[in-house]
């Protein structure tokens, strides 16, 4: 499902004279309408693609209108693109600034899956000015925001220019009453390992192994159990999935058990009604029963099929070294269990995304095991991955412990290429090369590893590890809880500089001023480069805890899966 | 200061309170007073304030027009903030006095009033041919990105590149980077870009998909290496080949090389070795040999192997049978122990090779154990290899090679271990395995009863 379908489906479009959609970039469009209108974001190779559709009715000596829709605005990159092939003058182009996609009563989305490679790999900012935009259109409708808090380059860069925009706009917004009061804005690469974790609460589980997109997603026949694959809307107005998405797997299967059985109870009511019942009953319950039964039976299929890949692909064992890594011990035994995945070609996407976790855990691989797993996978997977591992380094994802190069040896070759004014605009690409992970020391300090005696109760969860069984509590989460907590970033100055710095903490005095009770207790978490439904999981359940209401706001959905995808060089 | 004829404002400030017609009237008397000097006369009640203004401006009577707006209180957009806008653009005309008096003159009287574009301004005094004061004037813009079209006008490239670059505004450092690269040469845009790595990078983005040559050329200035090499490689999958290949033999020449392809890897080869990237270059030397190798195989065989990965390669020899060559490989590339086993295994079992797989386990010890032996022959439904194996498991893992077979509960009762029998428990369904489960209790209950 695209953001378009979320908005203007199909057979909307028909009604108004759209004859046939198609998807850019797979075959070229064949059709005999004369006019061509382009949705697209805007890309250089989607230029191209445009290009030659034109130049080839040229060629053939179609004339046709073509109209070219960039959203959220038009590059001039892409207007030069379009010169260079040609076509400059055949076309129309305008812009659809479409920033927000609500999926959800408290998830709202910007669709830039690309963000994340865009910023993160290329050090290219072109989004953050989408973003500013973004904060700029909820401030109108939801604000004024009270507080701000963020942390990240990126997380600052945007906060910044949001600020710019809303200075140059004029736009009163005072007399209204401000509905979101906090805001809390964080980069990705804060913290990769949670990413990275394999999710499981249902919802995670369900992205990870079907791949949810704009708030649906495809079951197959082994799901629905017939020869059909159905689409299904996964938000909170399916009554079935809203009581179990955050629940962990394990609670799960046993609660849609018992549904089951009471819906077949329900279902049984009818043998002792009389007519009148009887009519009552079909009229006003039997719709209901049958939709519920209908989801029912759709989340139990979708708890079979996951429990059938998970015992394929040793999930179990994979959990435990997943488990291994973030607390630190029996690192050989997660190295030898990593290299024994990638020689059995399990999947090419969880190695690597393995090796990564490692990589962030321990600071870096050991420069013997960097070169032993990266072998081990291009004879596995093709040597084309040799720029794959290249972007992972890039993006500080799996890198080498370098004993001889020191952290300021680094630092002063960056340094270099700094002048003084461009200073606060260099590129994110050379950051990483002297960012370090920390993951331990943060972990330590911040408690994120739980200590239990004896089982970790996941029915009645007592803090948010349980999104990763009870052994880990998801940093970015804990980092949000903490700074809401404190009101500031009092008290975490050790943290912050683990964390590489780029910590803001504003209020708006003006709002600060009428503090709106119910605002207050809002809180919209930004992440920029992604989210993933654990973290979301575990921030509803501490909204819980704590008497606040979490919106989140993220250019895109994202998983261990999808982070990968990104930087994998795929071959042409 | 003021530049043309007309009397003075009677100093009537004091008067000039209130709202409405009491504000125009006093206002308005100076205006009638001065009306009468003109050579035209003006009827006041057709002009609109606007209109009025605009006369003033004209004969450069400022501070006059200035207080009405004032007094009239228009917004300062509509209001004072043209009127000085019009007299700034007029003071640069002075020819008189120095670019540094008059930038600072403006900057005085205008300040950071709202809705005066300071870039305006200096554009004025660009086509005045005053281009120092120009400069000097933009200074004022808070606004960087307001410079820079300004900037580029007045062929100030590198000024532009950075006030670009300052304001945030990526579309814009685009806008400036393309412009250099038609103004400038290749050598001095180049450098500029040096200067600049976030406008590099953004470059490069570009060039990346538009210009994939130039990007070599930028890196060769850069003398990155590391870069270069994954340049190569990458244009090394660009180019296909195997139709090529096939296209030669089908017309009974001798397949070319895929010289395109190696040709490109060689170069990604010293490229890395210039970077000092050991890895990479051996990485890309052993993806050379595997191509040539892959080409000869094609050849023989009659099959596809080219840009399979190793892994592949070996696993599809098997499947075929060519189990010498696949050996070969498995020397020349050096591939662990640990892993050829894995596939050796793999592949056999889909080949339903089981006589060629005992052979293979009986060949020398197994670095990966016997327990990937019953594990692939249950995957593929072969319980009586599997059972074949499952004895030469090592003691540990054996229960669940056992599991595995179906015949656990019977080595679990064996051992007389209650952990063991405890697992095989866990593993049976009640629906299939009810004598299974039967069996176990009682022997666990025996066992209790020591």
């Amino acid at each position: 499902m695209s953001p378009l379908d979320r908005i203007a489906n199909v057979s909307i479009l028909k009604q108004h004279e759209v004859d046939k959609l198609y998807k850019v970039e797979s075959r070229p469009a064949l059709s005999s309408s004369d006019q061509f209108c382009f949705l697209v974001r805007p890309r250089i190779r989607t230029m191209r693609y445009i290009a030659d559709i034109v130049n080839a009715d040229k060629m053939s000596g179609r004339s046709r209108k073509y109209k070219i829709i960039f959203s959220p605005q038009k590059f001039y990159a892409c207007e030069m693109v379009l010169e260079e092939e040609g076509v400059f003058g055949d076309v129309t182009c305008d812009e659809w600034s479409f920033y927000l996609l609500p999926l959800d009563e408290d998830i709202i989305s910007m669709e830039l899956p690309e963000f994340f490679r865009d910023y993160f790999l290329e050090g290219d900012h072109r989004w953050i000015n989408s973003v500013a935009r973004a904060l700029q259109l909820l401030n109108s409708l939801y604000g004024p925001f009270g507080k701000v808090y963020g942390i990240g380059r990126c997380a600052k860069m945007s906060y910044e220019l949001w600020r710019d925009l809303e200075e140059e706009s004029e736009g009163d917004s005072q007399g209204r009453k401000p509905e979101i009061g906090n805001i809390f804005l964080m980069d990705r690469d804060t913290d990769y390992v949670t990413a990275l974790c394999s999710q499981v609460v249902y919802e995670g589980l369900v992205d990870d192994t079907f791949r949810i997109k704009c708030g649906s997603v495809d079951f197959g026949p082994d799901v629905t159990s017939s020869d059909k694959s159905i689409k299904v809307l996964l938000n909170a107005q399916d009554k079935v999935f809203s009581q179990i998405r955050n629940e962990h797997f394990s609670s799960v299967f046993g609660f849609l058990s018992q549904k089951s059985r009471n819906l077949q109870a329900q279902y049984d009511r009818r043998r002792g009604m009389d007519i009148k019942q009887m009519k009552n009953f079909v009229s006003q319950e039997l719709k209901g029963l049958k939709q519920e039964h209908r989801l029912l039976s759709l989340h139990i299929g979708a708890c079979e099929s996951i429990m059938k890949k998970k015992t394929k692909q040793d999930f179990q064992e994979m959990i435990k070294a997943e488990h291994s890594l973030l607390e630190g011990f029996d690192i050989r035994e997660s190295t030898s269990f990593i290299e024994e995945h990638i020689d059995r070609q399990v999947s090419p996407t969880e190695s690597l995304r393995l090796m990564c976790l490692l990589s962030i855990t321990e600071n870096g691989l050991i420069p013997k095991d960097y070169r032993s797993l990266k072998t081990q996978y291009l004879q596995s997977y093709g040597p084309e991955h040799l720029l794959t591992f290249h972007n992972l380094k890039r993006m500080g994802l799996l890198t080498e412990q370098s004993a001889g190069e020191t952290l300021t040896a680094v630092e002063s070759k960056v340094s270099k290429l700094v002048t003084d004014r461009a200073a606060g605009k260099i590129t994110d690409a050379f950051n990483s090369l002297a960012r370090k992970s920390n993951f331990r020391a943060l972990s330590k300090k911040l408690g994120l590893i739980p200590r239990v005696d004896g089982e970790y109760d996941l029915k009645m969860p007592r803090d948010m590890a349980y999104v990763f069984s009870g052994a880990y509590v998801p940093l970015s989460c804990k980092i949000i809880e903490q700074v809401l907590e404190r009101r500031g970033w009092l008290g975490l100055e050790e943290v912050v500089r683990l964390l590489n710095g780029n910590e803001f903490s504003v209020s708006d005095s003006a709002a600060e001023d009428n503090p709106a009770w119910e605002s207050q207790r809002v809180v919209l978490a930004v992440f920029l480069g992604g989210c993933t439904f654990s973290e979301m999981a575990a921030l509803r359940f501490l909204g819980k805890e704590r008497g606040c209401k979490f919106i989140f706001l993220t250019t895109a959905i994202t998983n261990s899966a999808r982070m990968m995808e990104a930087a994998i060089e795929a071959k042409a | 200061m003021y530049a043309g004829a007309g009397p003075v404002v009677p100093g009537s400030d004091a008067a000039m309170k209130g709202a409405g017609t009491q504000q125009t009237l006093p206002a308005l008397r100076g205006i009638l007073q001065f009306q009468m000097s003109l050579d035209c006369p003006l009827r006041y009640k057709r002009l609109t304030i606007e209109v009025l203004l605009d006369r003033l401006v004209l004969r450069r009577l400022y501070p006059l027009a200035i207080r009405i707006c004032e007094y009239l209180r228009l917004s300062e957009i509509q209001g004072v903030s043209r009127i000085l806008a019009h007299w700034a653009c007029y003071k640069v005309q002075q020819k008189d006095k120095s670019d540094e008096e008059v930038a600072h003159a403006i900057n005085q009287k205008l300040g950071d009033t709202p809705g005066i574009s300071y870039s305006e301004i200096a554009a004025r005094a660009y086509d005045c041919g005053r281009t120092e004061l120009a400069i000097k004037l933009l200074e004022y813009e808070p606004r960087s990105g307001e410079q820079v079209p300004l900037l580029l006008k007045m062929k100030r490239s590198k000024l532009a590149l950075s006030k670009a670059i300052e304001s945030g505004d990526t579309d814009l450092v685009y806008t400036v980077v393309l412009h250099l690269k038609n103004e400038l040469n290749r050598g001095t845009f180049f450098m500029t870009l040096q200067n600049q790595p976030v406008a590099l990078s953004l470059y490069r983005q570009f060039c990346k998909h538009q210009e994939r040559e130039t990007l070599k050329d930028l890196y060769n200035q850069d003398d990155n290496h590391q870069e270069l090499g994954n340049f190569h490689v990458h244009s090394s999958y660009s180019e296909k080949p195997s139709s090529t290949i096939w296209v030669f033999a089908a017309r009974g020449f001798p397949p070319s090389p895929c010289s395109g392809r190696v040709g490109a890897l060689q170069n990604a080869v010293d490229e890395y070795y210039k970077a000092k990237n050991e890895f990479a270059a051996k990485a890309t030397e052993d993806q050379i040999k595997l191509l040539r190798l892959q080409r000869h195989l094609q050849e023989d065989f009659d099959k596809p192997y080219l840009d399979l990965s190793l892994h592949d390669t070996v696993s599809n020899l098997i499947l075929d049978g060519h189990h010498k060559r696949a050996e070969q490989l498995y020397r020349d590339f050096k591939i662990p122990d640990k892993r050829y086993w894995w596939l050796k295994i793999s592949a056999l079992a889909n080949r339903g090779d089981w006589e060629e797989m005992e052979k293979f386990s009986k060949s020398k010890k197994s670095p990966i154990g016997y327990l990937p032996f019953v594990e692939i022959s249950v995957k593929h439904h072969n319980r009586y290899e599997a059972k074949k194996y499952a004895p030469r498991v090592t003691p540990e893992q054996r229960v669940k090679a056992f599991v595995l077979v179906g015949c656990a509960a019977d080595a679990a009762i064996e051992h007389k271990n209650e952990t063991e029998m405890n697992f095989v428990l866990s593993k049976c369904t009640a629906s299939t395995d009810t004598a299974v489960v039967e069996k176990l209790n009682r022997a666990r209950a025996q066992l209790l009863k020591k």
